[in-house]
């Protein structure tokens, strides 16, 4: 092939890998004795994923290293990202929130969350696409406190026009006191 | 016998004006100035303030956003990415978090905030690769390209 010859005739430093362009075949083309102009290659960077078989092995062996250090407790304070009450939650345990509305739960029971979207700690994170499932995270809380907001007000006021309305806002709210966050080696 | 209207020595006359007072006075005992001792000056001020506040509590919502934005992209340019390409990259590898818990997380948890950045920039390449297709000519084409092999 032309390569060979090349290499035959020791023109080998004229030669360069010109990647595809789109319409080129895959194939490398070599281009002899002609210069390296800005449009010999794209102008966007070369990507190169790698290798997806030693991808997937290297895949394996995290996850079972991630497997063997939950089954062995190896993991300090375990943090979570919760979506509760139309609002996303970053929480540990021992933790208080408050939240802007009723929860159809008397003051003392037990919740679990279920809509668990990050799950971390200090060596590992489990990120959920979006959520993690049930049976890898436990998220329990204890509702606290039922009360009601401070009075917010409400006013409108037009001036010149003789225009004003007062109103006052009160809230119910509900505290909750999030108690533990488990996790269960079931990763594959 | 019975008297059907009020003599006119009977007025009805305002008893609880000082309470009537205080309550808008008890706003504004933080202002500075007069505002603060003299009700008619103090109505006009409590008045605005209670309207700034209205306005403001749906301005917060926007402003904080904002915020979370700043603090996102500032966090992914630490990492090499740009704001619109790290959360484009991180909507379609169908992670759903918002801005406010990924710059929580770029705050309080930077090791996983990496691993996001990194899921980004995977899923990116990803992308270019994809819309780069396989290099070959549509067939039936007649190119004016020349091949060399």
């Amino acid at each position: 092939s032309a390569f060979a010859r090349c290499r035959e005739e020791g023109l080998r430093s004229l030669l360069y890998p010109v990647s595809s362009i789109g319409l080129i075949p895959r194939e490398v083309t070599w281009l002899l004795l002609v210069a390296k102009t800005s449009l010999t290659s794209p102008p966007w960077p070369e990507v190169k994923l790698p290798d997806p078989v030693e991808e997937a092995k290297y895949h394996a062996e995290v996850v079972q290293k991630v497997n063997k250090m939950i089954a062995m407790g190896q993991y300090g304070r375990l943090f979570a990202v919760v979506h509760f009450a139309s609002k996303q939650w970053k929480i540990t345990s021992e933790d208080l929130i408050m939240m802007d509305n009723v929860l159809e739960a008397e003051c003392g029971d037990r919740i679990r969350m279920e809509k668990v979207l990050l799950v971390g700690a200090d060596d590992f994170t489990l990120i959920g696409r979006p959520l993690l499932g049930k049976d890898l995270v436990r998220v329990e809380a204890t509702v606290i406190e039922k009360t009601e907001s401070w009075p917010k007000i409400n006013m409108r006021f037009r001036r010149r026009h003789n225009y004003q309305k007062k109103k006052i806002i009160v809230n119910p709210q509900t505290v909750l006191r999030i108690n533990t966050i488990e996790i269960f080696p079931c990763l594959s | 016998m019975v008297l059907l209207s009020a003599p006119r020595w009977l007025r009805s006359r305002l008893t609880d004006r000082f309470w009537r007072v205080q309550e808008v006075l008890k706003y504004a005992r933080h202002f500075r100035g007069r505002k603060n001792r003299c009700y008619s000056l103090a109505i006009r001020s409590v008045r605005r303030a209670f309207v700034k506040s209205t306005k403001a509590r749906r301005e917060k919502k926007r402003f904080l956003r904002a915020l979370w934005i700043t603090r996102i992209e500032a966090a992914s340019l630490e990492h090499g990415l740009k704001y619109p390409s790290f959360i484009s990259n991180l909507l379609k590898s169908q992670v759903e978090l918002n801005r406010k818990m990924i710059a929580d997380l770029a705050i309080y948890e930077p090791k996983t905030f990496k691993s996001l950045a990194a899921l980004a920039q995977r899923r990116r390449q990803e992308g270019f690769l994809a819309a780069l297709g396989d290099g070959k000519e549509p067939e039936g084409i007649f190119s004016r390209i020349v091949h060399h092999c």
